[in-house]
């Protein structure tokens, strides 16, 4: 029987990014906030101090700071012919558990998306015509976010100014300035920081990139290049490239999370809850089925808990959005076979995977020396900055050596052809570890009406209820895109003065158990029309106007970038009116 | 250098040394000159040289303050240079001498060393073992709070853990980041003083930032900490000796 709480303004399900920056905006307005975190609390001190935090084994392969698929897993299946078996150990993507989210353990890479990206169905068939797409596959689902760049413009500077992002600009108001990516959307001014050191590896793909004709650029990132005072009076300090970032938490507070740019404030606030150990299970519905009274979650201890809410805000991983949703009965379930229904609909992910570039041993790179988010890359080939009229493929990829660490359990290159282990492996890995450049290719992946997720018919999590179950394989274009790209980029490897280059370039079907990008997005999209999106251009719920789900899960098909810094920008946007407007007048922000 | 480490804790043959070493530094000129290659290792024996007898172009002998076998004092005047990084102790001195880490003692001293000179002593004093000397136990209370500093960190003041980058213990980082364990606590808390108000910045941006987050109480802490604790190889060696 579950305890009926004393009702609050606001839940928000889930303190990472998005929980926490929507419930900083919103107790500064005087509204009584919970934020239920299912996993632990923690801060930078004591949590995240060394040695303890530098432990390979733990955090890299056991995935310590992971969501706990003992308990919730997801289940996955490449096609709807196949039964979905649950992943038991994170390897493809990789959900944050714990205060701060995914944010904790993220790497950094601060981009912002492009133009084209917000209006991106209009800006192919404007570019290319109205039947190029359905030459690139049929199945394609693309839509426009419903939201522009210039919207969103004031929002993506505000939060790079709250990260401190340390970069160059390669646009200022349409003016392409030397040294920053001449690909970028205009932007307001320049970073809040100067760029992060160019460590060799990346000055050594600069001089291959620029003598092919490309553009390299410093990677923009939120490990940050100098000491820096953020807008709510929270200092950060510089990175010390320690080589342990992503899957770690920083103990210096050189990386922006949570932790280091929003909690400190929040938790201060006496409008503000926080109550970790807690696992929402569903958000509750009044009798029409169309307002939210609140949410039901079990503590760590097991019992079970009524909060009831005037305004519910899901803010968990993308895939947990989705989860939720359905879980709660809002919004349509979509179904494949005929196309209709939207929640689980446009599940997208994104294509990865550069080539590997063996240097000769005069070459030291010294991997280990390596931040998260540091190093030098190319948009030449990103979302629509090629013509793409005679490819047959829509969707780009950034390439850049952007390597990220040298520890070492998990970095030991090798050449094609070397045996995956004995003496001769070993052999093989004290002649390379210290001599080889790794590129990555990361970038779209298209909508299509094949990839969605739903709830699982067999598997339940730890509390009884279906786990979400995820149908995805790349579609064809999207091979046709990185293979297209991966031949490029062996080029630029080669002018880079590599011995032997591994070429790149994603390949199907898509499996579960190689690390490629924990950037899962789609499955509760925004959009003009409730027949073919879950919430409105404010990111509120068609169906369930006091219901708000934010982050990735909005986006209509994926970018080229890493989407941390996209994300919070969109809750930015989405806040802004949900102080503005939703409060004032508590109801649908849009009529369809 | 057992035996030379035996030697050095006492006096008598550190001036013993000190007087061997002075006879012997023309011929130790004479090889500087020959060796003036590209590929120059550096020579520790000369650099020995150096710390005893100092240089003719008027660098006096390091000993007179850090003593020969690198133990310094307990004044907080000098550091405790014994076994630091050769790359740490030749960075600091090419900052001194180009005045980007301001001292008026050291930076004429090091402006009078060329730069064979600078790295001959720094290889020298990085391969010294020296001795502890016997100092007076801090107060127990303050040790533990410096303790916690060093090894968590203070979550209020958004200090991390000093350990982070000098290393379990404050054994250092080599070759870049110096120890701290067994530096003289004076020496620690002026140090962070330098670095709080702006005069020490030839370090990376982080000490001035950690430094202002300190108030006399944390420094003094964190300095009585560093100061008795010993470097977990130093500790292993110690007890493999007894």
């Amino acid at each position: 029987m579950a305890t009926r709480l004393k009702p609050v303004d606001v839940v928000t399900i889930g303190v990472g990014l998005t929980g926490s920056l929507a419930a900083l905006e919103l107790v500064e307005t005087g509204l009584k906030v919970v934020g239920l975190e299912r996993g632990a609390g923690r801060d930078t001190v004591p949590d995240f101090q060394s040695p303890a935090i530098h432990d390979e084994l733990r955090f890299s392969i056991r995935k310590a700071n992971m969501q706990d698929n003992a308990k919730v897993a997801v289940t996955f299946r490449n096609n709807a012919n196949q039964t979905a078996l649950p992943i038991r150990r994170w390897e493809s993507f990789l959900p944050g558990q714990g205060l701060g989210g995914a944010f904790v353990h993220w790497n950094g890479q601060s981009f912002r998306a492009q133009v084209a990206d917000f209006i991106y169905k209009t800006h192919i068939e404007q570019r290319y015509g109205k039947k190029f797409l359905d030459a690139c596959g049929p199945e394609l689902t693309i839509q426009d976010w419903d939201v522009t760049y210039d919207e969103l413009e004031p929002h993506y500077d505000r939060f790079e100014c709250l990260l401190g992002v340390s970069g160059k600009a390669g646009n200022i108001k349409g003016q392409i300035r030397p040294g920053g990516n001449p690909f970028e959307a205009p932007r307001s001014r320049e970073y809040p920081n100067p760029p992060m050191k160019e460590p060799y590896f990346g000055a050594i793909f600069r001089k291959g990139a620029e003598s092919l004709g490309y553009h390299p650029y410093p990677q923009p990132s939120a490990n940050l290049s100098r000491p820096y005072t953020n807008p709510l009076g929270l200092q950060l300090q510089a990175c010390v490239f320690c080589g342990f970032c992503e899957r770690y938490a920083c103990e210096h507070y050189a990386k922006a999370s949570p932790q280091t740019t929003i909690l400190p404030v929040l938790l201060k606030n006496p409008n503000y809850e926080l109550r970790t150990n807690c696992e929402v299970l569903r958000i509750n519905l009044d009798n029409t089925r169309t307002k939210a009274t609140g949410v039901t979650y079990v503590d760590a201890a097991g019992q079970e808990y009524e909060q009831p809410a005037e305004l519910v805000l899901i803010t968990a991983f993308p895939l947990n959005n989705v989860r939720t949703l359905l879980l709660s009965g809002i919004g349509k379930p979509y179904d494949p076979t005929t196309g209709e229904g939207v929640v689980g609909r446009n599940y997208t992910y994104q294509t990865t995977g550069g080539p590997t570039v063996f240097m000769d041993e005069s070459i030291n790179i010294n991997p280990f020396m390596a931040s998260g988010a540091n190093g030098t890359m190319i948009d030449d080939f990103g979302g629509d900055n090629f013509d793409h009229a005679n490819l047959g493929f829509i969707g780009g990829q950034y390439v850049g050596a952007i390597m990220t660490n040298g520890r070492p359990i998990e970095f030991h290159p090798t050449p094609p052809g070397i045996p995956k282990w004995g003496l001769e492996w070993k052999r093989a890995v004290a002649r390379h570890y210290n001599h080889t450049i790794l590129i990555q290719q990361h970038g779209t992946s298209v909508a299509s009406r094949l990839n969605y997720l739903d709830l699982d018919p067999t598997y339940k999590d730890a509390w009884g209820q279906p786990l979400l179950r995820m149908t995805f394989d790349f579609p064809d274009n999207d091979i046709r895109m990185s293979q297209y790209i991966a031949d490029k980029v062996v080029e630029i490897g080669r002018a880079m003065g590599g011995k032997i280059i591994e070429r790149g370039g994603t390949k199907r079907p898509y499996t579960t158990t190689v690390y490629q990008s924990t950037h899962n997005a789609g499955g509760a999209i925004m959009g003009t029309d409730p027949t073919t999106s879950v919430i409105n251009r404010y990111l509120q719920c068609w169906d369930v106007p006091n219901v708000f789900s934010l982050g990735a899960s909005a986006f209509p098909q994926n970018i080229t970038y890493n989407y941390s810094v996209t994300i919070g920008a969109l809750t930015y946007w989405a806040l802004d009116s949900i102080k503005n407007k939703y409060l004032k007048s508590p109801g649908p922000l849009v009529h369809a | 250098m057992e035996t030379l480490k035996s030697l050095m804790a006492n006096k008598t043959w550190c001036r013993f040394f000190a007087a061997v070493a002075a006879v012997l530094a023309p011929l130790g000129l004479l090889t500087l000159v020959q060796a003036q290659s590209q590929a120059r290792q550096p020579d520790a024996k000369h650099g020995a040289v150096i710390a005893a007898q100092g240089t003719p172009a008027g660098a006096p002998p390091c000993a007179q303050c850090h003593a020969f076998n690198g133990a310094s004092d307990s004044s907080g005047a000098f550091p405790r240079i014994a076994g630091q990084s050769a790359l740490y102790l030749a960075g600091q001195l090419r900052d001194f001498a180009a005045g980007v880490r301001m001292s008026a003692i050291m930076s004429p001293i090091a402006k009078a060393l060329s730069p064979d000179n600078v790295a001959d002593v720094a290889a020298y004093y990085a391969g010294v073992e020296a001795p502890f000397l016997p100092l007076k136990a801090p107060d127990a209370a303050l040790v533990k709070r410096g303790e916690a500093l060093a090894k968590v960190g203070d979550a209020a003041k958004r200090i991390q853990a000093c350990d982070n980058c000098h290393g379990p213990g404050g054994a250092g980082e080599p070759p870049a980041i110096p120890y701290l364990a067994g530096q003289y606590s004076q020496y620690i808390v002026f140090t962070l003083q330098m670095w709080q108000r702006d005069f020490r910045t030839n370090s990376p941006d982080a000490m001035a930032v950690i430094a202002k987050k300190l108030d006399a109480q944390d420094m003094a802490a964190v300095a009585a900490y560093y100061q008795q604790v010993r470097s977990p190889l130093a500790a292993a060696e110690a007890q493999r000796k007894d």
